[in-house]
This record gives structure tokens, C-alpha cells and sequence, in this order.
């Protein structure tokens, strides 16, 4: 074949050109930390980035939910136990009113004590998280009891908050204000719930002298605290669960975090040492154009 | 016998043949650089010889330059033209899916995934504070910077699309000039060549201009024998046509013209008064190469809809957006996926108790974001919604109250309503790709392979190119050595021829001034 000057300086141009690009493509992948920088670089790879990119955001935001569950159902939680706190005490004075050997003194200082843990009820029951009511259902921003603990509002036992903590997983977060308060109905606005009534009837009961009724009141409180203890296991084995949740969300959050970087980051030292060579070819390329140009007959001829 | 001066003619033949050579190879050496130059060689032949009557036979009367021809594979020209129009085509479609690509930007921080993650995030927030001023605030922006990223996305597109419309028309311009002047030069050379002359330097030029024609539109070019010319030459004419019909024909030109559509050839996605290219004689024109099919093929390209060019351009993917925020809107307003009429944002109840709410609706008169009311009272209004009208309805973004998150009047806390739209992010039936982000994703994932393609289709084409254009340089193109060699070669022809004068001018010396004296 006839090799020609034009030949020979396209072809090295053309050739550089290539080598320069080769190497702009490790330097850019050196510079990005990443495989890609447009779909065309790998189609399959962007593709799988998208899809990782949101499973990634959307284990985040879960991740977020169940915190944030979690810290509503702390509350509760607390409320509830200190409600059976309530009941364990009010169980204790029953006990005390109801022997006989109380004197009428000392039932007006019991009767006292009920009143303000009743109140204390009230306060509970009007419990509130991030300003908002944790019984009162779906009616957030209303109180739930009155002051006299009658139900200030309707709550029907199906107003269920629930929260998203997965692709298609949720959990309700809430305790309906029936469920805890009228052992399992609904709350009726301007009506008593049972813990209410039990503890009116107690205290008109120690007003009264009715030992007969005080006497009932144990039962009834130990009734009232089957309920809590039923609610309390229902809100710890949520709890447990959302636990569980985290750490799995956690775990999620790690690998596909893994799997990202698999996907679309670089090996370092895999790309630097491609870097390197393609900048020796570069070299070695510029070096022999330098040789293969220059000389030509001219350049010998006297 | 030995007439006259004899000597001194064939010598004075030799100095021309040796000068005639050397300003060949000076030609060629000035012109190594000069692009479609191809090297030419000056054709010399021993004179015609005198017949000897005494029996001595054939006497040789010196050399003759009888022509300078230009060294040209003409196989090689066409093989480069029909592969060029190849390379032209995706050469251009490479440089604007790039483009696209750019525009699209995914995978990255701030593409479609983004945006589509932050609505949703906001609505997990709002749906646990769902009486949050705040919260429903930020649920507004999300949905509103959403809606914005469509607008821009189509307008983007919109705006690449008139950009390659004024490239077309440039090309064709182009065109139209490289035409004319080859049939310029066609006259030329026709009367340059009458006498039996080869005019390679204006051949040279015309072949440089069919090189990038070439490159511009799907030609053919033929040199047509039309009869002998009364001096027993073939009568040869340049024809170049385009599908067939003459472009070029010898002196005639019918130049290609650009008129604007009355009607969009993509009714829906097209901007206004894009240019048809046809014929100036007003016959239809149907490019099948070279850039001009490129940017066509872009700035039209539906998947062969409305008889648009079987490929992926432009209103491919503004109808893909189109169809994206159709379905999704619909969606999410009317909970409407498929056949399924499932619950969605309408029929929510907000924070004031307000229902039948639209979320998302399109920009109404001067840009400004329609009330669900009104867009609700549009016939068939979700085929009017567009990438580029699309936008959160003027209720939700004049009061933040109407985000319904619950399906029971004053019930602030209630969430099942917001929990269905929550859930609509990874409903796999709304589109027939699956979810909404598997939708976008087939779209990045088709514009990435496309994309892949283009670059893979034009690397192929200009390594064949390049490997044609070598071996037109290796045969045509001007070698410093060769050239140096046939310099020094001459230069001493020139020099002997100069030496047998001397000796001749001996020889007659003492002819004229020595003998008989």
C-alpha cells in the first residue's frame, strides 16, 4: 500500500483523538467517582440506578415514619402506664375504704384522693403528642374528655391512624379513646366511659358510705386493669414489631445502599490503573507521531 | 543522414520534459495539504520517431509531455458518498440524543426521581401531621416544583424542536448551494474537457463538494454517457439524484425548498409551522440519508405515527410525558387507573371540609393554573393536559387547606384518603411499564439505548469512512518522498538534457568555426 503525508498525519490525529477520549472517559469516571454519567454510557446500569435511587429514598422515608411511630406510641404507651398507676392506686384505697375500719375521716380524705386521680384521668386521656390528641381518633385537634370526663366528642373505634412503614406494610399507631376508656365501645360525646362511671360511682359511693358498692369497685377496677393490660400488650407488641421494623429498614437501607454503589460507582484503583495505561499509550502515541512526521526527504536532500 | 541541428532540438525536448515535470511535481508539492486534492502525473512518451531511409531503421526524436492526468480511484469517491450519508445520519442523531439526554439528566440528584420522591415524601409527612400549616405548605411546593419540572421538561424539548427546525433549513440551504456550484463547475469542466484536456483541478474541486453534499442528503451520482462528442470522445454528463428524481443534471439544478405545514404532522405534540421538505417544483420529497434525515428524523420522529418517521425524536418523548401526566393526574385526582375507579385526591375530604377537589389541573389563560372547577368542566379534559400545561390546581395553591387527606368532614387526623394516594406511588397497574417511576425509567432506559445506538452507529461509520478516506489518500494523495525522488529524478534529466546541448554547441563550434576555415 502507498502511504502518503496526509495518510500518515490524519491517522495520527485520528488516533489521538481516540486515545485522548479513552483517557477523558477514565478521567471522568475518576472525577465523578461514578460508571455513568448519561443513560448511553450504560443503559442497563442508569436504569438499575433509577430504580435503586428510589427504593433507597423510599427506605429512607420509612425509616422516618417508623421513628416518628414509634415516639407517638412511646406516648401512649407512657400515658397508659400511668393510668394503670392511676387504677392500681384507686384499687389500693378501694381496698383501704372498703375493710370497715376506716373512719369516716379518713373515707372523706380517700374520696379526695379518687377526685384527683380522677382529674389526673382527664389529663391523660387529653394526652397530646406534637400538639395534637392521642385518643381522640381521627379528630385530632379536639380535646377528648371534658373536665366532669365526659367524652367530649365522638370517637368511633374504627378512626385507626395508620402509617405507611413499607411497601404496602402499615401500622395503626393510635389507641381509640372506647377502646381504653369504655373497655372496648365507642365514645359517645357527653357520655361516661366505664373507667368514668366506675370511678363516679366510686366517689359517690365514699361520699355516701355505700360499702357495699365500694366493695364492687375492686372488681370493676380489676376489670378496668384486664383492659389496660390488654391494651398495653397490643401497644408493646406494635412497638416490638416497629422495632423490628427499623432494624430491617436498617438493613435495607444498607444494602441497597451496597447495591447503588455497586451499580454505578467506580473501582478506584481498577480505574486508575486504566488511567494510567491510557495515559502511556497517549505518550507513546504523541512520542511516535512526533517520530513518524518529521523526517522526509527533504530533510536529506543537500 | 544527420539533418541540421537535430541534436539541439531533441535536447531542447528533453529541458521541456524535465521542466514540464517539475512543474508537476511543484504543483503537487504545493497542493499536499490542499483537501480533495489528488496527485497528478504528467503522462510522457517518446516522440515521434523519423524513419532512416538508408536501413538504419527508427531514429528517436526525444520525449513528449502529452498530458497531465490526476491519479483517482472513482470507486472509491462512490463507496465514500453512499457510506458518508450513513455517517452523516447518525453523526447528527448522536450530537442530539445527547442533547435529549442532557435534557432528561438522570441518573442524578435532580431528575425526575427526585422530584417524584420529594411529593411523595411530603405526603408521608403530611399524612402524619396531617393538620400541619407547614407540612400541607410543603406538600404545595413539592407538588407545584413537580408540576414545574414537566413544564420545563416540555418546553425544553419544545425548544430543541424549532432549533432543529432552523437546522434543516440551513442544511437545505446548503444544499441548494453546493448544487449550484456544482453545476458551476459542471459547466466548466464540460467546456474545459471538450478539446479531450482532463480538468483534474476543477474535478478535484467538484468531488470535494459531492463529499459533503454526500454527507448532507442521500444522493447518487453518475457520470451519464450521453453520445460521442464529434472529436470520438465519449460525451460525458455529471447526474446527481436524490430518491431518483435529478438534482444536479449536468448544467439544470432543481433545488430542494422548505415550506411551513398548515397542519402539524404530530397534532398534539408538534410545535406550529415546522418546515416540510420538498421539491421546489413542489413534488414531494422523502429524505432517506445524510444529516438532513438525521435532524428529521429527530425533529419528527413518533414511532411511525401520523406517518411520522419510524423513530424515536422529539414528539416520542413529549407524547411519553404527555401520556405521564394523563395517567398520573388522573390518578391521583380521580384515583381512575385503568378501569379500576379506586379513590383519589377528589375524592378526599381537606382540612375546610372542602371535597371533589382536583390536585393536579393544567395552566388556563395567560399561564395561570386552572381551579378544579373549571378544568373539570373541560370536555375530555385529561387528554387536554399536557407535560407543558400541567399544574397543580389554583384551590390547592391559593388555599392549603383543600390537600384532602381524609375521607370524613372534620376528622383533621383522618388519613385514609392520603394513605390511598400514598399508596398510588407504587401501584404497578397505572401504567402499562408498572409504577410511575418504572414508566420514566423505560423512557430513560429507551432514550439510553437509542442513544447508545447513535454513538455506536456513527463510530462504525466513521471508521469506514476513515478506512475509505485512507485508501484515497493512499492512492490519490500527494507523497513528500515520491515527489522529492521524481524532483531529483527530473532535475537531473534536466540537467543531462542541459549537458547534450553543451555537447552540441562543442559539436557545432567546431563544425561551423573549425572546419574549412
Amino acid at each position: 500500500m502507498r502511504i502518503t503525508n496526509s495518510m500518515l498525519v490524519n491517522n495520527m490525529i485520528a488516533n489521538l483523538g481516540k486515545n485522548l477520549s479513552r483517557m477523558e472517559k477514565y478521567q471522568q469516571r475518576l472525577a465523578t467517582g461514578k460508571k455513568i454519567s448519561v443513560p448511553s454510557d450504560d443503559p442497563v446500569v442508569a436504569a438499575r440506578a433509577l430504580k435503586l435511587r428510589t427504593d433507597v429514598s423510599q427506605i429512607e422515608q420509612y425509616k422516618k415514619n417508623v421513628k416518628d411511630a414509634l415516639s407517638w406510641m412511646e406516648i401512649t404507651e407512657s400515658a397508659i402506664a400511668d393510668v394503670g398507676d392511676i387504677l392500681q392506686r384507686a384499687r389500693e384505697l378501694a381496698v383501704q375504704a372498703s375493710n370497715g375500719t376506716t373512719t369516716p375521716e379518713d373515707t372523706k380524705k380517700i374520696c379526695e384522693e379518687v377526685k384527683q386521680l380522677k382529674n389526673q384521668l382527664v389529663n391523660l386521656g387529653n394526652a397530646t403528642y406534637a400538639g395534637r390528641y392521642i385518643f381522640s381518633g381521627f379528630k385530632t385537634n379536639q380535646k377528648l374528655l371534658n373536665d366532669d370526663g365526659t367524652f367530649a366528642i365522638n370517637v368511633d373505634n374504627s378512626e385507626i391512624i395508620i402509617y405507611q412503614i413499607g411497601v404496602g406494610d402499615s401500622i395503626n399507631i393510635n389507641v381509640t379513646a372506647g377502646d381504653f376508656f369504655n373497655s372496648g365501645g365507642t365514645a359517645t360525646a357527653g357520655m361516661s366511659g366505664s373507667l368514668f362511671e366506675d370511678f363516679d360511682d366510686f366517689i359517690t359511693a365514699l361520699d355516701t358510705g355505700d360499702y357495699a358498692v365500694i366493695d364492687a369497685t375492686i372488681a370493676k377496677i380489676d376489670l378496668q386493669q384486664n383492659n389496660l393490660l390488654r391494651i398495653r400488650a397490643d401497644i408493646g407488641a406494635r412497638c416490638n414489631r416497629l422495632e423490628l421494623t427499623v432494624n430491617r429498614l436498617e438493613n435495607d437501607a444498607l444494602n441497597f445502599t451496597k447495591l447503588m454503589s455497586e451499580n454505578e460507582d467506580i473501582d478506584q484503583a481498577e480505574n486508575i490503573m486504566l488511567l494510567k495505561s491510557e495515559e502511556n499509550v497517549y505518550r507513546a502515541s504523541l512520542a511516535g507521531g512526533a517520530r513518524v512526521i518529521q523526517p522526509s526527504l527533504v530533510d536529506f536532500l543537500k | 543522414m544527420n539533418p541540421g541541428f537535430f541534436g539541439l532540438d531533441i535536447a531542447v525536448k528533453g529541458l521541456y520534459t524535465a521542466q514540464r515535470n517539475l512543474d508537476v511535481i511543484n504543483h503537487n508539492v504545493n497542493n499536499i495539504n490542499t483537501p480533495g486534492y489528488s496527485r497528478q502525473v504528467a503522462n510522457q512518451s517518446a516522440s515521434r520517431p523519423i524513419a532512416l531511409l538508408n536501413g538504419t531503421g527508427m531514429l528517436g526524436t526525444g520525449s513528449d509531455v502529452t498530458g497531465i492526468n490526476r491519479i483517482r480511484d472513482e470507486y472509491l469517491d462512490f463507496k465514500y458518498w453512499s457510506e458518508n450519508k450513513t455517517y452523516g445520519e447518525w453523526e447528527i442523531k448522536r450530537t442530539l440524543l445527547a442533547d435529549l439526554e442532557a435534557t432528561f439528566n438522570e441518573p442524578s440528584d435532580s431528575g425526575f426521581s427526585t422530584m417524584l420522591d420529594e411529593f411523595f415524601h411530603s405526603l408521608q409527612e403530611l399524612a402524619k401531621d396531617p393538620g400541619s400549616e407547614a407540612v400541607r405548605a410543603l406538600v404545595k411546593e413539592k407538588g407545584v416544583t413537580l408540576a414545574k419540572y414537566f413544564n420545563s421538561m416540555a418546553t425544553h424539548l419544545e425548544e430543541l424542536q424549532v432549533d432543529l427546525n432552523h437546522q434543516i433549513n440551513t442544511k437545505v440551504n446548503r444544499i441548494n448551494s453546493l448544487g449550484a456550484q456544482i453545476q458551476q463547475l459542471n459547466k466548466q469542466i464540460y467546456r474545459s474537457e471538450l478539446d479531450g484536456n482532463v480538468a483534474n483541478d476543477l474535478r478535484d474541486q467538484r468531488t470535494l463538494l459531492i463529499d459533503e453534499l454526500s454527507k448532507l442528503i442521500n444522493i447518487d451520482v453518475t457520470e451519464v454517457v450521453a453520445g460521442k462528442l464529434p472529436n470520438g470522445r465519449e460525451d460525458k454528463r455529471m447526474l446527481i439524484t436524490i430518491n431518483g428524481k435529478p438534482f444536479v443534471d449536468h448544467y439544470d439544478l432543481t433545488q430542494l425548498a422548505v415550506k411551513q405545514r398548515a397542519d402539524k404532522l404530530n397534532p398534539e405534540e408538534d410545535v406550529v409551522n415546522l418546515y416540510e421538505v420538498m421539491w421546489e417544483d413542489g413534488n414531494t420529497l422523502k429524505v432517506r440519508g445524510g444529516e438532513l434525515k438525521g435532524l428529521l428524523d429527530v425533529r419528527d420522529g413518533n414511532e411511525g405515527e401520523n406517518g411520522s418517521p419510524l423513530y424515536k425524536g422529539i414528539p416520542f418523548y413529549i407524547k411519553k410525558l404527555n401520556e405521564f401526566v394523563r395517567t398520573f393526574a388522573k390518578a391521583f385526582n380521580e384515583g381512575i387507573i385503568g378501569s379500576d375507579d379506586l379513590e383519589g385526591h377528589a375524592d378526599g375530604v381537606g382540612a375546610d371540609n372542602s371535597t371533589g377537589v382536583r390536585f393536579f389541573t393544567m395552566l388556563g389563560i395567560g399561564n395561570m393554573p386552572m381551579s378544579s372547577d373549571d378544568f373539570i368542566a373541560i370536555p375530555d379534559c385529561y387528554n387536554q393536559l399536557t407535560a407543558k400545561n400541567f399544574s397543580v390546581s389554583s384551590d390547592i395553591i391559593n388555599n392549603i387547606n383543600k390537600i384532602a387527606t381524609s375521607d370524613t368532614p372534620d376528622q383533621i387526623g383522618n388519613i385514609e384518603n392520603l394513605n390511598k394516594l400514598i399508596k398510588m406511588r407504587n401501584n404497578t397497574h397505572m401504567f402499562t411499564e408498572g409504577a410511575p417511576e418504572d414508566f420514566m425509567k423505560s423512557i430513560i432506559s429507551t432514550l439510553g439505548i437509542d442513544s447508545q445506538q447513535a454513538i455506536r452507529m456513527s463510530s462504525n461509520q466513521q471508521a469506514m469512512i476513515r478506512q475509505v478516506e485512507n485508501q484515497r489518500l493512499s492512492e490519490s494523495g500527494v507523497s513528500m518522498d515520491e515527489e522529492m525522488a521524481n524532483m531529483v529524478k527530473h532535475q537531473q534529466a534536466y540537467n543531462a538534457a542541459a549537458v547534450m546541448i553543451n555537447t552540441m554547441a562543442e559539436i557545432y563550434d567546431i563544425l561551423i568555426n573549425r572546419v574549412g576555415l
